[in-house]
């Protein structure tokens, strides 16, 4: 574990299940985890691993079969839970995006404070301001969705998650979707966001990245985690027969 | 011109003599009330529907066991059993049963038909308002649900604004469809367009000008509404672009 990530668990996940028609599909088979604050986890495996529905369980966009996941001391997993109240700390980014294509950038990433946080227009406008400085983008916030490319939707993506204050981002997939050349620029805000001691969990085929960012790094297939480590020990010292199968085709 | 004269001589019998041209006017104020009305009792019934309908969709399989569940799948099953009557009967009949059956007591004409075909366009209405919800992907409500709107809150800033500029045409369709099935609320005495044009039809034993000149009135009504709502859809896109 990096320095910068203290001992605190943000989420723990436990023995966390996901069957599809009865018990045929095993999407997730027994997973257990915890995500420390201040942590960035990369998840990666093959794809149909189970690598997306373990990150899409953790905000509950999945409804587990059975397990617990406990966010900051909510037990997202219970009914008794206000889920609504527990996103608002969990911001995700998409690999579509998944901008509201019917509002401007600057509405996108004052809704959900306007509405959830209960700041006023000036407020949460003046916060979006800021976070579109930040990525260099306050030139755009009057413009559609529909008239950016997909590195600045995805980097718009980031920062209207970031307007909420989380306390965890989840990445599912952020640079899939994207051209070669416009990688970059959204790899570089994931890491200076990490750079600020953001939790972040991400799941991602970049290994470069993953080599380069995370604090740790875990191996997913068959809906099982089969290993996890530090890079280091990950990339020059793979122990699973399968992880080793899976890096001699991705590196 | 033998027939040029006989011919303007009918239009006057038809139209003029005893400012009979009245019945046509007063037609058209009805029939447009009524289809305006319809279809605002159409689009309430109708969203309602769809709510039920597409939360089914969309919610059920996720949903945890419990009374809410439960209430759902009655709902359901309600409003399936309402779209398969509504569609599946002519709604001439479906008039004639509200007028003659159900609300036989009252005496307002105008009422009953707005009922009537508010009820019929409702069937229509929530299924186009569904295909309309279904056709969001359904990323733009996990994102909305990731951000920690609810589910409300998600349809209500994010899906349906959506929804609606989709579903614009085939809304407008089925307004253009109702207007012209109001015709047959004369059937019941409601003195729309195609009854005005029979009144004068029964006085002056003359078919050709009062038929002709409604089939005109409907076309242009027709015509113009569609016009305007090419107009209403390509403002939409443009808040796009």
């Amino acid at each position: 574990m990096n320095a910068k990530s203290n001992n605190e668990v943000l989420i723990r996940v436990r023995d966390l299940k996901k069957y599809y028609k009865g018990d045929k599909i095993k999407a997730l088979d027994g997973i257990s985890n915890d995500i420390h604050r201040g942590e960035v986890v990369v998840i990666i495996g093959p794809s149909g691993s189970g690598k997306s529905t373990f990150l899409r369980s953790m905000n509950l966009l999945e409804v587990p079969t059975d397990g617990t996941i406990d966010f900051a001391g909510q037990i997202l997993t219970d009914k008794k839970t206000d889920i609504n109240l527990c996103r608002q700390k969990m911001g995700m980014v998409f690999q579509h995006f998944n901008l509201f294509p019917h509002m401007t950038v600057l509405r996108n990433m004052t809704l959900a404070p306007m509405k959830l946080l209960k700041k006023s227009q000036e407020e949460a406008e003046a916060r979006a301001m800021q976070l579109l400085t930040r990525v260099g983008l306050a030139d755009r916030a009057q413009a559609y969705p529909s008239q950016l490319s997909g590195g600045q939707k995805q980097r718009i993506a980031i920062v209207r998650a970031m307007a909420m204050d989380p306390d965890v981002i989840l990445f599912d997939e952020p640079t899939s979707a994207l051209d070669p050349e416009m990688v970059g620029e959204v790899l570089d805000l994931m890491k200076s966001l990490a750079e600020d001691g953001m939790t972040m969990v991400i799941v991602t085929h970049e290994m470069g990245f993953a080599r380069e960012v995370a604090d740790r790094i875990i191996f997913v297939d068959e809906g099982k985690i089969v290993e996890e480590g530090t890079p280091e020990e990950f990339f020059t010292n793979p122990k699973n027969p399968r992880l080793k199968d899976f890096l001699s085709k991705v590196l | 011109m033998d027939w040029f004269t006989k011919l303007v001589e009918e239009f006057k019998v038809a139209f003029i003599v005893d400012n009979r041209w009245k019945y046509i006017v007063d037609g058209i104020g009805s029939t447009l009330l009524l289809t305006f009305l319809s279809l605002i009792l159409g689009v309430v019934i109708g969203i309602v529907i769809a709510a039920v309908r597409s939360t089914y969709d969309k919610q059920f399989t996720d949903m945890r066991a419990g009374i809410g569940k439960t209430l759902l799948r009655i709902g359901n099953g309600i409003c399936k059993c309402y779209l398969t009557i509504f569609r599946g009967t002519p709604v001439m009949v479906q008039i004639l049963i509200i007028f003659f059956v159900i609300m036989a007591s009252s005496r307002n004409k105008m009422l009953c038909g707005v009922v009537a075909f508010g009820l019929n366009s409702a069937a229509y209405v929530a299924e186009i308002i569904r295909s309309g919800i279904m056709s969001i992907d359904p990323g733009q409500t996990e994102a909305g649900r990731s951000l920690g709107l609810n589910y409300i809150q998600t349809m209500a800033y994010i899906v349906l604004p959506q929804a609606f500029k989709n579903i614009l045409p085939a809304l407008a369709n089925e307004f253009i469809t109702l207007l012209k099935e109001t015709s047959v609320a004369g059937y019941v005495g409601v003195t729309d367009l195609t009854r005005g044009a029979n009144i004068i039809r029964g006085i002056t034993y003359q078919s050709f000008w009062p038929l002709f000149a409604i089939a005109a009135i409907y076309l242009a009504m027709v015509m113009f509404f569609t016009w305007l709502v090419g107009k209403l859809e390509r403002r939409l896109k443009n808040s796009e672009r």
